[in-house]
């Protein structure tokens, strides 16, 4: 998500840390942020937000961490009388998956352009800026992260229901797509129109230059019914984003407020009814029964109680002798570790000592045998010149129909089946290491070979060897495994071949009778290891010796010169 | 011919001299040194083998009668020389050695279970409730969606060894592990790849011993120069959790490609088993407490080798030099 420094400073107004140390402590604190730039004189952070905290889905989120990190009042920015309007929205509410609905009628309005400090709001949070009141319904999602939606009450009417869908069979986005639905999808409807989705309006009733008249909405929902129906559709909005977290009802009227004080600002109006709230049952935060030495014990370092306390009240949380309860907004907190975890970010993970590991302790030792089987085979075939290879577990042909394990969402659509032996993928690797020209391939894998047996799905470790002429395989399992065994401390280079392995030979005839050996040293001392792969003596007769050479990842061209410069063929 | 290949055992088998004089290697005063030359007393073995062995065939050869022997494609065989070739382990398996190595020092076992497994152990038992976002982090690949799956991380592991050896406390086990994920497969992408967790359950476990375990294994693999920071990240399965980033080698921490201008680079993912994993377990976590970390190996491991493209390490053009010249 994307953070602008200077509407941040709307909720902290007093926020004056250097842009790269408010990266680096946002990031320790739970919020990594990759990185921060300059876009159109702002300062823009773009950082991941923890899955588990919907709250900072929006500025208002982060806010509140960094009040506590750096001890600065919170603004409040919903401070706008609201008006008594003695019309009641005749809104209904026909699905329990309706966790809070808000809604206003704003009236006489004119809607125009966006000005200049909104269009570069909605244009660097990736949003295509609309109009005024569609962008500011978007500035106030990203604001409060709680997603809104306008309806064009001249097309919408008053009379707006939130209801499972009742009978439609397709319906149009804002952006004229039209999607299949069907009676799992939770909408917003009247009589005789759908009008929007949980989290996509709809084309039905948008707003444009014209609207005069809107009634803005927040909710929140089901988390999982707007999850299902977003991937139902296969449909990503950043609302969808927001809608199926944990969001804070009670965050909506400060959201509402804000929202409805923005619009008359910028498009003037006026409110045009009361304040619709449905909310029947409100959320309980838990009352989390917190030992507040906790910290310490958890984190193995000393964090006083009286600072486990005070972030805590910090954050918001109300302190009852044992008993802690978080703040609305925090619905990821709900056991005592969350309250610990808290104190400990705001500690700074960075007081913990990285230099006390685990000492030795003798525990049962629980290896499988098959580990210790594996790793001897590994030593045994490696000295006996074999080099390991890993296939793919997955292949695009069965052996046998019957007993073979089918993916059944691949998206690598070519590779569908669990091996059911190694042999084929070790051809495979044959075959790759043939179009390289590798000579005298001699190579093996352990791995694991999967099928199915009255419906039971079995896997074995399976060993696959090539020698240079066949190919073989022996299932591990079925073999005696040793009680222990210390694999070797082996390391070697390995390379990626980027070209063919070019091989030549070359006549060498001595003076006398030489040491193949010198020979071999003192001609592969001429050529750069970076490309001589191998070299060796095909034949002595007398005199004459006879070279093979291989080089690679470079040119034939390269190759035949480097030759015929090393063995003075020219 | 069968003296050579009896003195061959003797000398060079399975139970032979030579693999009983590597076997003392651990108790010589300079095993580099020691390990060096039997590697070469074996070469020269082996060379003296080779040759004798030619020679030998060079015989039985010249008694055939001339017109058996293809001139054209038999190659000429009468005396040749090439080193003996070496074998190789493949680079994953050296990264996951190195790892074993640090955590059997410290008691650990070596774990493994299967890769077909139920939702139940993938996600259910890590905390990960049926429809919940933290689905949305992984692709999953099924057999039978939505019961039976390919693992997708080695925390799947974490979830047999606690059910399994709930009775075993204490428990110190590291696994090494093919992971697998609905990816395309690219250049950077595979839909296998490979990942090394480890896990303790014991009474008093604290972040500080999780954090500086994590620390000795990066300074094992990186070097002592390594820099790792150690954050607040999220994670089902653990509370607190905590997220390990090294400094970015190319750039020391300014900010460059390699690291997506962050400076740091994520190494993977830990904190302490979540108290809902170890009831699900059958693990009581009032009187005990565990850590669990996990890492990806092939992109390091592909650094440390110059290795390019993913595709390179799973049934690609790897190889190695035959013996090292």
């Amino acid at each position: 998500m994307k953070l602008i420094y200077s509407h941040l400073q709307k909720f902290l107004p007093t926020l004056d840390v250097e842009p790269q140390k408010l990266r680096d402590d946002l990031t320790m604190i739970g919020h990594f942020c990759n990185f921060y730039e300059e876009i159109e004189n702002e300062i823009v952070f773009d950082f991941d937000i923890k899955i588990n905290r919907g709250d900072c889905l929006g500025y208002y989120g982060l806010a509140r961490d960094l009040a506590v990190l750096y001890d600065l009042p919170l603004q409040n920015l919903s401070d706008i009388e609201i008006p008594k309007s003695n019309y009641i929205l005749p809104i209904k509410v026909e699905t329990d998956n309706v966790t809070r609905v808000m809604a206003v009628k704003i009236v006489h309005i004119q809607n125009k352009k966006s000005p200049q400090w909104l269009q570069k709001f909605v244009r660097i949070h990736g949003t295509n800026s609309i109009n005024t009141l569609v962008d500011l319904t978007n500035y106030v999602m990203f604001m409060f992260g709680i997603p809104n939606h306008a309806f064009d009450t001249s097309k919408s009417t008053d009379n707006l229901v939130w209801q499972m869908n009742p009978k439609y069979t397709e319906f149009k986005s804002l952006d004229g797509t039209v999607l299949p639905i069907n009676k799992n999808i939770l909408m917003v409807n009247y009589a005789r129109s759908a009008l929007s989705l949980s989290f996509w309006g709809g084309e039905s009733c948008a707003i444009d230059d014209s609207t005069t008249n809107t009634i803005i909405e927040f909710a929140v929902y089901n988390p999982s019914v707007v999850r299902q129906n977003s991937h139902q559709l296969k449909v990503t909005t950043e609302a969808a984003t927001r809608l199926e977290k944990f969001l804070d009802p009670d965050l909506i009227p400060s959201a509402i407020n804000y929202l409805t004080k923005l619009i008359i600002e910028n498009c003037g109006g006026s409110i045009g009814s009361n304040f619709y709230d449905y909310y029947p049952n409100p959320i309980e935060s838990p009352s989390i029964d917190f030992d507040f030495d906790s910290p310490s014990l958890i984190s193995g370092i000393d964090i006083s109680v009286d600072f486990a306390k005070k972030t805590l009240t910090n954050l918001d949380c109300v302190i009852n002798e044992n008993f802690v309860t978080p703040p609305s907004i925090r619905k990821d907190i709900t056991i005592p570790e969350d309250l610990a975890e808290e104190v400990i970010r705001f500690y700074g993970y960075n007081n913990i000592p990285t230099n006390q590991p685990l000492e030795f302790k003798s525990v049962k030792n629980i290896t499988p045998a098959e580990i210790f089987l594996i790793e001897q085979t590994k030593d045994r075939l490696v000295s006996e010149g074999y080099d390991e290879v890993i296939t793919w577990p997955l292949v695009s042909t069965a052996v046998d129909q019957k007993t073979v394990i089918k993916t059944e969402n691949s998206i690598n659509a070519e590779v569908i089946y669990l091996r059911q032996s190694l042999i084929p993928s070790l051809k495979l690797q044959l075959d790759q290491y043939n179009r390289y020209k590798l000579p005298n391939p001699k190579f093996f894998e352990i791995g694991k070979i999967y099928y199915k047996e009255a419906d039971k799905y079995i896997e074995k470790f399976a060993l696959g060897t090539y020698d240079g002429s066949e190919f073989k395989e022996i299932i591990l399992d079925d073999l005696d495994k040793p009680k222990s065994y210390n694999p070797q401390d082996i390391n070697n280079s390995a390379i990626e071949l980027t070209s063919q392995i070019i091989t030549l030979d070359a006549n060498v005839v001595s003076s006398g009778p030489a040491d193949p050996k010198a020979l071999i040293k003192k001609y592969s001392d001429l050529i750069d290891p970076n490309i001589l792969w191998s070299m060796e003596i095909t034949d002595i007769f007398e005199n004459k010796y006879t070279f093979r050479v291989s080089y690679y990842n470079c040119d034939d061209k390269t190759a035949k010169k480097i030759h015929l410069d090393t063995f003075d063929l020219n | 011919m069968a003296e050579l290949e009896a003195a061959r055992v003797e000398l060079l088998g399975r139970n032979g001299l030579l693999n009983k004089l590597f076997s003392e290697i651990k108790n010589q005063p300079d095993p580099k040194n020691y390990g060096q030359e039997l590697n070469q007393l074996k070469n020269e073995i082996e060379e003296l083998l080779t040759s004798q062995k030619n020679s030998l065939s060079d015989k039985s050869e010249k008694q055939l009668p001339a017109s058996n022997q293809d001139q054209s494609t038999s190659k000429p065989k009468k005396t040749a020389f090439s080193l003996p070739k070496v074998g190789h382990l493949h680079p994953i398996t050296i990264t996951e050695r190195q790892l074993n190595e640090v955590f059997r020092k410290l008691g650990f076992s070596i774990y493994n279970s299967p890769e077909i497994v139920t939702s139940e152990y993938n996600f259910q038992r890590l905390n990960v409730p049926a429809n919940h976002p933290a689905l949305d982090m992984q692709d999953t690949i099924y057999i039978q969606e939505p019961q039976y799956l390919l693992r997708t991380q080695t925390s799947t592991i974490e979830s047999y060894l606690l059910q399994q050896e709930n009775k075993n406390l204490p428990i110190r086990a590291a696994f090494p592990g093919c992971v697998y994920r609905n990816e395309k497969v690219n250049r950077s992408n595979h839909f296998v790849f490979h990942q090394y967790q480890a896990v303790v359950v014991d009474k008093g476990i604290t972040m500080k011993d999780l954090i500086g375990t994590m620390d000795l294994m990066f300074k094992t693999l990186y070097g002592k120069e390594v820099v790792v920071r150690y954050r607040c990240k999220y994670y089902p399965e653990v509370e607190p959790g905590v997220g390990p980033d090294m400094q970015c080698f190319n750039c020391q921490g300014k900010g460059c490609v390699l690291c997506k201008y962050a400076g740091w680079i994520e190494m993977g993912g830990s904190g302490m088993i979540h108290p809902k994993v170890l009831e699900m377990a059958g693990i009581d976590h009032h009187i005990y407490s565990g850590f669990a970390f996990g890492m990806g190996l092939d992109r390091w491991t592909m650094a440390q080798k110059n290795i390019t493209d993913i595709r390179t390490f799973m049934g690609g053009n790897l190889a190695y030099k035959p013996n090292e010249l």
